[in-house]
């Protein structure tokens, strides 16, 4: 008797355990891509949720924008070699007019069956300057004119390089007839909101599961995509490759460790490098940091070989102390690289009074627990110590770390940006600009000429030029030193080759899920089998032994 | 009820709202700064700026900033989201329910597990049924809320997957009625249990001391004496004079086990509040952050209502004049 009890409750919670573990086999999910006859495809995100996706609802991240892009088009676009026409067939920029005559494609229609024309793209142009949305900055647009009802023809107010791959190529042609009277755009949430052009309508946002259901437009001018349906699903970064793998999705990012147990599986993995990086953030403000001399030993102390086999595990470029990486079309490869020479900052160090022998310096290397900054922080602290600098690694919140950034309240810090895989304007943004991850540096007067000369440098060839200079200048001065690129991964089971776009999606988003991608559906043919229905049994076996468990002790007690 | 603890609720609740309001602006970094974040593309050229400076009243001095907080609160206006660009109410009622689902089942399912093996635990002081209780919740009490959730994600989700792997329910699955709620059961039962786990320790061992105290008493002695049966004894008698201490926590236990769901809401991306109040600290999103914390704290303030309540029910003693017992 008096141990039969304590065995009911244990059986007993068990049993619940159990039963809810039934529950769940009862509900075992298939979802592939494929659904009655109808091809679908699932992504999975690990933040799930990336805001309304029309052009001004979106949250102000890449994401967003993807999602936005798949219903609304652009003038021009870009797939995997660079410029491709859009809604615009061709364009060509006017010197003497400083303006870009733009031929529309005809024949194009709104996802409610209404007629594009160059009303709806002037209006656009119009709209957008007049509520500035996250992400177009349309400073340089002096006017937009309609020639005809297929041409349009926008003039700059000035010189302005980066107009073609992030305003034209950024801007999404908002339909003139549903806009025309919208106050607020970032609140217009009606269906009729996200009327585009673009390749899929989107049938379903849900922000609070944040996840989004898309279904393809027929009528879609570059012909139909070959995939009936698109999946956003929210799914934990941890959780992401094992989803992959056990078919539930079709494409996500995936962490470096787990990509060759992906690739064995038989999936396909991209991978792309130079679009962000880590720098390490030097005051240039306070001494002696202040010092281009004492810069330069830094950056000769610092080992950032070691950096991406140690800290990166082998998943990273080596950073350029000139910004850009050697993947960009911009990489100046003939500026001074500071191979790792820990003599030489000793010397450097020495001439100044520092190190071994001089006065003791104690820096404080201040960063945060995201992105492996907090092991990078650790090698540098043992590479800088091994010259004679005393380094104090001190963790903080992101958004404490960029704000003590912003106001040069540290000595060194790690931080770190993308964009540079995108068009080279970002440079004036993160050399001059004052951000968390930005140098604030604007004491070079000719490195300040020359950002601002690139900008209106309407000759590609000319602008690349200025752009390599700029490396060389900056990797002189060394404001911040770029510690390595990241490299970034995708899996995916090989029915849509999905891909990165030259220099970005629109404005440089490194994301490759660029709507043109999803034209060419290649059936499931060259990927393993769905997995077996993973082990159904273990918890009805549970729940059998616990239900047997439980009538023996019953029908013992009635016995009693 | 008397009159002077409804006074004493109305001023926690006051310095509750103001801690509300500051805390977050105490934090360093400005919304402003923290909605581009690492973004590097996104274009806050002066006009937008200052249209979001003025849109999130951020121009306004502090007190008149807390005023305008007060005053929406009245009308039931709990303020604009800077980085949802959505009314807060709107976006916290969407994921209440969820975390209302989570936390509402383990608090029952883990008040009512730890009394009985509290009650049985206590019962068998010493005995290696007791021990071996003892020994598991320690072990249990010594890992932190999220440990559980991922040693269980691990092993149900991944490895054996018989679960799912996150979120409440299967996206677009056209399932209704029972199987849409057998979905939602299924995606609820690795957080529920990770979430019962961690809270179930400190209301056993609480229990369980109580349990040993009573059993000390003479009242449990006569009733025994009385010749009534054990099962009567350990639970009408010991057992629901024991149960005043974990009635008493359980408003405070509410609070911690909104805490702990923040944690076990983050491994699973279970869309509620938790998970929500993460994603808006890291956007410094103070209207969110605001409505997040007056929701959990009017819950909490809520549930000792309830506790203060319930108390004289279990214990006539409360409630009645106490200067009777005083002698």
């Amino acid at each position: 008797m008096k141990n039969k009890h304590i065995a009911i409750v244990t059986l007993l919670s068990i049993l619940l355990f159990s039963l809810l573990t039934c529950l769940a086999i009862a509900g075992a999910d298939s979802g592939n891509t494929n659904e009655g006859g109808e091809i679908t495809c699932i992504i999975a995100d690990s933040t799930g949720d990336w805001g309304y996706p029309s052009p001004h609802g979106h949250y102000p991240r890449g994401p967003g924008y993807v999602r936005m892009s798949l219903v609304f088009d652009t003038l021009v676009w870009k797939d995997k070699q660079g410029f491709v026409p859009a809604l615009a067939t061709d364009w060509e920029y006017i010197e003497d007019e400083n303006a870009y005559l733009f031929h529309l494609r005809e024949g194009v229609t709104w996802h409610d069956g209404e007629k594009f024309t160059a009303d709806d793209v002037a209006f656009t142009f119009n709209y957008v300057k007049e509520h500035p949305s996250w992400w177009v900055d349309l400073k340089s647009l002096k006017q937009a004119e309609i020639l005809d009802e297929y041409t349009v023809k926008i003039y700059l107010e000035e010189r302005y390089a980066p107009f073609l791959n992030s305003d034209a190529g950024g801007l999404a042609i908002l339909p003139k007839h549903v806009w025309q009277d919208v106050e607020d755009p970032a609140e217009f949430k009606e269906p009729e909101s996200l009327i585009g052009t673009g390749p899929f309508k989107l049938v379903d946002y849900s922000k609070t599961h944040g996840t989004y259901l898309y279904e393809a437009n027929k009528d879609y001018y570059l012909g139909k995509t070959n995939i009936d349906n698109l999946k956003f699903v929210k799914i934990s970064e941890e959780m992401a490759s094992t989803a992959l793998m056990r078919n539930e999705v079709f494409a996500t990012a995936i962490p470096p460790e787990t990509v060759a147990e992906v690739r064995e599986n038989g999936f396909v993995i991209i991978n792309q490098s130079g679009n962000w990086n880590a720098k390490l953030m030097i005051n240039h403000e306070k001494e002696p940091m202040s010092s281009k001399e004492f810069r330069h030993a830094l950056a000769y102390a610092i080992n950032r070989t070691e950096l991406v086999e140690i800290a990166q595990r082998g998943h990273a470029i080596q950073g350029s102390p000139g910004l850009l990486s050697p993947t960009s079309p911009y990489y100046n490869p003939e500026i001074i690289n500071y191979e790792y020479d820990p003599e030489r900052a000793k010397d450097i160090l020495e001439s100044m009074g520092y190190g071994h022998n001089g006065e003791i310096l104690e820096l404080e290397l201040i960063t945060a627990p995201r992105m492996g900054f907090e092991r990078v922080a650790e090698i540098i602290a043992r590479q800088l110590e091994a010259v004679g600098i005393k380094v104090n690694i001190r963790s903080l919140e992101s958004k404490t770390l960029d704000y003590r950034v912003m106001n040069q309240q540290f000595d060194l810090a790690i931080s770190g940006h993308g964009g540079i895989g995108g068009d080279p304007a970002i440079l004036n943004k993160v050399i001059l600009g004052n951000f968390g991850y930005s140098a604030n540096y604007t004491k070079n007067d000719t490195l300040n000429q020359l950002l601002e000369a690139h900008l209106h440098e309407m000759d590609q060839e000319k602008r690349q030029a200025i752009v390599r200079e700029i490396q060389g200048v900056y990797a002189e001065e060394l404001p911040a030193l770029t510690l390595y690129y990241p490299t970034w991964y995708w899996g995916h089971d090989g029915s849509v080759d999905i891909y990165y776009t030259m220099g970005g999606i629109a404005s440089g988003i490194p994301i490759p899920l660029n709507k043109l991608a999803f034209m060419e559906y290649k059936g499931n043919a060259e990927v393993p089998a769905a997995t077996e229905a993973p082990v159904p049994g273990f918890g009805l076996l549970i729940s059998i032994l616990a239900l047997t468990g439980v009538a023996y002790l019953v029908i013992r007690r009635r016995n009693d | 009820m008397k009159l002077p603890e409804i006074g004493t609720y109305a001023i926690a609740f006051l310095i509750i709202l103001a801690l509300i309001f500051l805390l977050p602006r105490m934090m360093p970094g400005d919304p402003l700064t923290a909605i581009c974040g690492e973004e590097v593309l996104v274009e806050m050229t002066p006009e937008l700026k200052a249209e979001l400076v003025h849109r999130f009243a951020l121009d306004e001095p502090l007190w008149s900033q807390f005023f305008v907080y007060l005053t929406g609160i009245m009308h039931g206006d709990f303020g604009y989201s800077y980085y949802y660009n959505a009314p807060v109410l709107e976006i916290i009622l969407e994921a209440l329910p969820w975390t209302l689902l989570l936390v509402g089942t383990s608090l029952v399912l883990s008040t009512v597990l730890s009394i009985i093996i509290g009650i049985e635990s206590g019962w068998r002081r010493g005995k290696v049924s007791d021990k071996f209780l003892l020994t598991t919740t320690m072990i249990l009490n010594g890992f932190p809320d999220f440990f559980i959730g991922i040693i269980l994600l691990l092993l149900f989700a991944v490895y054996l997957g018989c679960l799912p792997l996150q979120g409440a329910k299967t996206p677009y699955s056209d399932l209704s009625g029972i199987n849409s709620m057998l979905d939602i059961a299924q995606h609820l039962v690795l957080p529920l249990i990770a979430l019962t786990l961690a809270q179930l320790p400190g209301s056993y061992l609480l229990m369980r001391n109580t349990m040993i105290t009573t059993l000390k008493e003479a009242f449990v002695r006569t009733a025994k004496a009385k010749g009534l049966s054990e099962v009567a004894v350990r639970y009408k008698h010991a057992g629901r004079n024991a149960l005043l201490p974990i009635v008493t926590t359980t408003g405070v236990r509410v609070g911690i086990i909104f805490t702990g769901a923040l944690f076990i809401e983050i491994i699973f991306s279970y869309p509620g509040v938790g998970l929500l109040s993460y994603n808006a600290l890291l956007m410094r999103d103070y209207p969110i952050l605001q409505g997040v914390f007056f929701i959990v704290a009017v819950f909490v303030i809520l549930a000792n209502f309830v506790v203060d309540l319930l108390y004289t029910k279990i214990d006539p003693r409360i409630g009645v004049d106490n200067t009777e017992y005083a002698h």
